[in-house]
């Protein structure tokens, strides 16, 4: 009998999740150690760096290098590590508040600079960890949250859209309740060479019960995934945000470009002799 | 196929690895509900998953000594040919709740008990490998077993109505 | 650290240059101080401008002499006045005295007051006209070259000179300027003093700017990863460091904004290459989390401050020492962290590179506060120390089973693994942590993990380098940073005149090095402590350590305007 060698579970750290009973987030778990396991990486090449927040906590939970920082700013620092350690596989994970609230900024540059790194944005539409305050990409009239009684009034942050615009090279959106889908997103995500973001709606069943009707309404892209950018634009503005599927994926110039050591400490001192 | 086979399993080497997948996922994911349900101090349903994923071991066993003789095939994730999100006999993450009572828990193993056994069952009438279908059906058979018990201990579950899921209590703010 | 002997007063001279709208005093600023280091002096050149990004009026400060000089003197002797063109602005930076020369040329209008109050002498030259017999001549060369003459420069170093700084603007602005400078030769008054230090064999020397200097300190200290936002005055050492990092095969990056510059530069490390981000007040706030993030961590990382004109964006473009403060303090909880002060523009290589060893060593933050005089200014000096490394970043390879990142040892320093090494995997956490790394808000983690970082910064051994002491006697002079330089001046010119004291120049300011302070301090009947800033913030510190044996007098005086050795002496004088 052919027994693969390293297994799904042979990811996990064996630390037990704090996530709720029921959180999206588990899936989301599995699907990253099986797309880990597919792709045969050893664990010590492997780098996963978060926020804060429900999410943020996966690092811990996986049995691999990892980094738990500050909210909003783990694309920075998985951006200093791939940058000084281009051999290792560096994975990015957070939550909608970490990356597209506080972390927005970031979230532009860095699927501007087009560094070979997985995000995995993992979408519940509200702060979890903080008892439930509206996010980014909550509706304008979601009212549950005492922080913002009549719900925010303000429009959705439209995270698939606006990393195209900033130029990430590989666009999807999986769902915690699809883990065939997901897992194999996220094995095309980390092969891909580049920026992938991969847009992940996952369920918050304390704060959002109402997501369980997520299942019922998510559905594949219309049309399949696209090498230019105004084609997928049009498909993703058409969407209504619960199409599931890679919607772009383009090879472009990985960043940075490799160079080699030209010069020594002692030829550069020399430029200061009088 | 049908509802839960969405394509033909057509040899014993992959229908072994198919089943395999399957216990194997399904007593995994009774242990890491048993952990979480643990860490939310429900220990009457975290026993119960406890021993589902104990159960779920040894027929991972049975499955394994029956593939012994063959060599299977390394299937990718995604290429598994159930119809459903995770494999038929595994819980799926979200019909679970902190304060769930013991009869719900046992409710949703018997459903994925009956999904299991179905499956088999599908597998035992539509595959297109005599064999295949020969030892499909086998294990349809030990699965009725399991469903058999689940329904006996569902009977022997007395709530007399629907545990309310309210939680008295605030949420905490962990971070 | 200086090398010159203590005790002896640099005889020296002072050259201000001042114009505006591209008349080009930077450039002959430039081309005299080379061409002095060529003759053996030493030299400092700082710069003064005015708001405008081009045409707008300039200023270059020098001053020459045959000892290491790491100030201003309290007066200039020649002022080459190129145009007055809102040269008022740079009157209080400039002060003459009735010995002083203003050089210019007539026709570009008459010596504001602020500049002939002073009773400075006016050598009126004909530079204009002399340019213009030039082809591409220009006023500021033939200044240049009757500053020269006048100071008994010799010809030939003018030339090497122009040549070297004019180097990539082609042979026929070298050749312009080289018969200017001629001109400017004849002009000249015959030599009033022979120049200091001519006749001294010149010996290796290097002419660095503060910025390159705290650059290659930190090249030296092994950093090879930098990530970072441009903020006046720190820009010149990411421009500095960005061909020669990558040259090395380190990177630089440019980030988004300071909170990602602090937050790559964690990242780089955690990833095992010696990391370092450079920037000046505004951005120092900013990266306050990140500093804390890479304390709790324990991940080694260095932020070089070079201050400004504070609070909030301030003055950008003047020096002041007042992020003191915010260097100790700025981290919320209970951060112990490393923060060093260079005392002048070579001991910016030293410090830096000390810096990055002891943040590698002790896996901690460490700021490096120097400022904008320091930053820009340019100093011919003696070449920098070679400073052997005998400690770095404790890393384990080969990690048992039970490896634990945060371990308890003797000395708080716990080997950490990189990614890569196997059977060494831990989240790093910005979450109060067991010894394991995992999150833990129990009162014995807490206790342990918070004693382990006090503990490994306290205990160490940091040696002689925490401070440069001088003299002897019961006056103390206190400092700290870039104002040290103007310190030992005012020292050893009362030292000359029969008053005895000693000066205590802090290079490491956070530990505070108690003990070795106290010893210092001890038999002191009065202490100053000196600092460019409003607040005294060095004064309150050391007073809330309790560790000034009496009750201090406080010469603290924020920017713009430097602190010159002759206020230091009249205040310290004064009040004795």
């Amino acid at each position: 009998m052919v027994v693969a060698a390293i297994k799904a579970k042979d990811y996990k750290s064996g630390v037990k999740p704090i996530w709720c009973p029921g959180c999206g987030h588990f899936a989301i778990l599995a699907a990253i150690t099986r797309a880990l396991a597919y792709l045969e990486l050893q664990k010590e090449q492997v780098s996963l760096i978060s926020g804060i927040g429900c999410s943020s906590r996966l690092p811990a939970y996986v049995d691999s290098y990892g980094f738990h920082g500050l909210h909003g700013r783990a694309l920075p620092l998985a951006t200093g590590l791939k940058v000084a350690r281009p051999d290792l596989t560096v994975l990015v994970a957070g939550g909608d508040g970490d990356g597209f609230s506080i972390g927005g900024n970031h979230f532009l540059h860095a699927c501007r600079r087009n560094i070979d790194m997985t995000y995995i944005a993992m979408d519940n539409r509200v702060y979890g960890m903080t008892k439930g305050q509206a996010s980014p990409t909550t509706a304008p009239d979601w009212s549950h949250s005492k922080m913002t009684p009549h719900g925010t009034g303000v429009r959705r942050f439209q995270p698939a859209a606006i990393a195209l615009a900033a130029g990430a090279t590989f666009i999807a959106r999986g769902y915690s309740g699809d883990p065939k889908g997901l897992t194999r997103m996220l094995v095309d995500a980390i092969t891909h060479p580049g920026f992938s973001f991969l847009h992940v709606l996952s369920p918050c069943l304390i704060f959002r019960p109402d997501q369980r009707s997520w299942k019922g309404e998510v559905h594949a892209f219309a049309a399949e995934t696209s090498d230019e950018p105004v084609a997928a634009a049009q498909q993703i503005h058409a969407d209504d945000g619960m199409g599931l599927g890679i919607v772009y994926a383009e090879r472009l110039p990985v960043w940075p470009p490799r160079q080699e050591p030209t010069a020594t400490l002692a030829t550069l001192e020399k430029e200061f002799l009088v | 196929m049908s509802d839960l086979l969405s394509d033909d399993i057509s040899s014993v080497p992959e229908f072994l690895a198919h089943a395999l997948e399957m216990e194997v996922e399904s007593a995994e994911r009774y242990r890491e509900l048993a952990d979480n349900m643990e860490v939310h101090n429900n220990s009457v349903v975290a026993a119960l998953f406890r021993r589902l994923s104990v159960e779920g071991d040894a027929h991972a066993e049975q499955v394994k000594q029956r593939a012994k003789k063959y060599k299977l095939p390394s299937i990718a994730p995604w290429d598994f040919k159930w119809a459903c999100p995770d494999g038929p006999e595994s819980a799926a993450m979200d019909d679970v709740h902190y304060l769930m009572s013991r009869r719900q828990a046992v409710q949703l193993s018997l459903h994925n008990e009956i999904r299991g056994h179905d499956f088999y069952r599908q597998v035992a009438v539509g595959s297109s490998d005599a064999e295949v279908r020969g030892i499909a059906a086998e294990m349809a058979e030990e699965e009725a077993t399991h469903v058999a018990m689940l329904r006996d201990w569902l009977t022997r579950e007395i709530d007399d109505q629907q545990p309310s899921l309210v939680d008295l209590d605030p949420p905490n703010t962990p971070e | 650290m200086n090398a010159d002997v203590p005790g002896l007063q640099p005889s020296s001279f002072s050259v201000a240059i001042t114009g505006s709208g591209g008349s080009g005093a930077v450039t002959a600023g430039l081309i005299l101080l080379e061409a002095a280091a060529k003759t053996g002096l030493y030299g400092l050149m700082m710069r003064s401008y005015g708001p405008q990004i081009r045409g707008g009026e300039s200023a270059s400060l020098l001053r020459f002499g045959d000892a290491p000089l790491a100030c201003m003197s309290d007066t200039f002797d020649l002022l080459l006045g190129l145009d007055w063109r809102n040269a008022g602005r740079f009157a209080q930076e400039i002060p003459l005295d009735a010995s002083s020369i203003i050089l210019t040329d007539p026709t570009v209008g008459a010596v504001p007051e602020s500049f002939s109050a002073s009773g400075a002498n006016v050598c009126e030259l004909a530079l204009t006209e002399c340019a213009a017999t030039v082809e591409g001549g220009r006023p500021n060369m033939v200044a240049m070259g009757a500053a020269a003459g006048l100071r008994g420069i010799p010809q030939e170093t003018m030339d090497a000179a122009v040549r070297s700084i004019l180097a990539d603007k082609g042979a026929a602005v070298i050749e312009a300027a080289t018969v200017c400078v001629a001109l400017g030769y004849k002009l000249a008054p015959a030599p009033e003093v022979p120049a200091p230090g001519s006749t001294v064999n010149p010996l290796v020397r290097w002419n660095i700017s503060g910025n390159e200097a705290c650059g290659l300190g930190a090249l030296r200290g092994g950093v090879r990863f930098v990530a970072a936002y441009p903020i006046t005055p720190a820009s010149d050492i990411l421009e500095w460091l960005a061909p020669r990092l990558e040259g090395l095969g380190g990177s630089l990056v440019q980030a988004e904004d300071e909170l990602a510059s602090i937050n790559m530069i964690v990242g780089a490390s955690y990833g095992g290459v010696p990391a370092l981000t450079a920037t000046s007040g505004p951005g120092l706030s900013l990266m306050q989390e990140g500093l804390g993030l890479a304390v709790a961590s324990e991940t080694p990382v260095v932020v070089i401050d070079v201050t400004r004109g504070g609070p909030s964006t301030g003055i950008p473009t003047k020096s002041e020492q007042s992020d003191l403060n915010i260097a100790l303090f700025g981290m919320h909880g209970d951060a112990p962290h490393l923060v060093f002060a260079p005392l002048d523009v070579r001991d910016c290589v030293f410090t830096t590179q000390w810096a990055v060893r002891l943040a590698e060593h002790l896996q901690t933050a460490a700021i490096v506060l120097s400022d904008q005089s320091l930053g820009q200014a340019r100093a011919v000096t003696d070449p920098p120390v070679a400073f052997e490394q005998p400690f770095g970043r404790v890393t384990e390879m080969s990690p048992a089973d039970d490896y634990r990142r945060y371990a308890q040892t003797v000395d708080g320093v716990s080997p950490m693994t990189v990614p890569g090494v196997s059977c060494g995997m831990y989240t790093a956490d910005g979450l109060e942590h067991d010894e394991r790394g995992m999150p833990s808000s129990l009162a014995a983690d807490h206790y342990r993990q918070l004693t382990k970082r006090r503990h490994k910064i306290d205990a160490f051994d940091f040696g002689p380098q925490w401070a440069e002491i001088r003299g002897g006697g019961d006056l103390c002079l206190v400092c700290w940073g870039s104002v040290s330089g103007a310190v030992f001046e005012a020292a050893d010119r009362m030292s000359n005149d029969g008053v005895p004291l000693r000066v205590i120049a802090l290079r490491l300011l956070a530990p505070l090095r108690r003990a070795a302070l106290r010893q210092a301090l001890a038999g002191v009947k009065q202490v100053w402590v000196v600092e460019q800033n409003q607040s005294g913030q060095l004064c309150h510190y050391l007073r809330s350590h309790d560790l000034l044996p009496v009750a201090p007098r406080i010469l603290a005086k924020p920017g713009p305007i430097p602190l010159r050795p002759g206020e230091i002496v009249k205040a310290v004088i004064e009040q004795t």
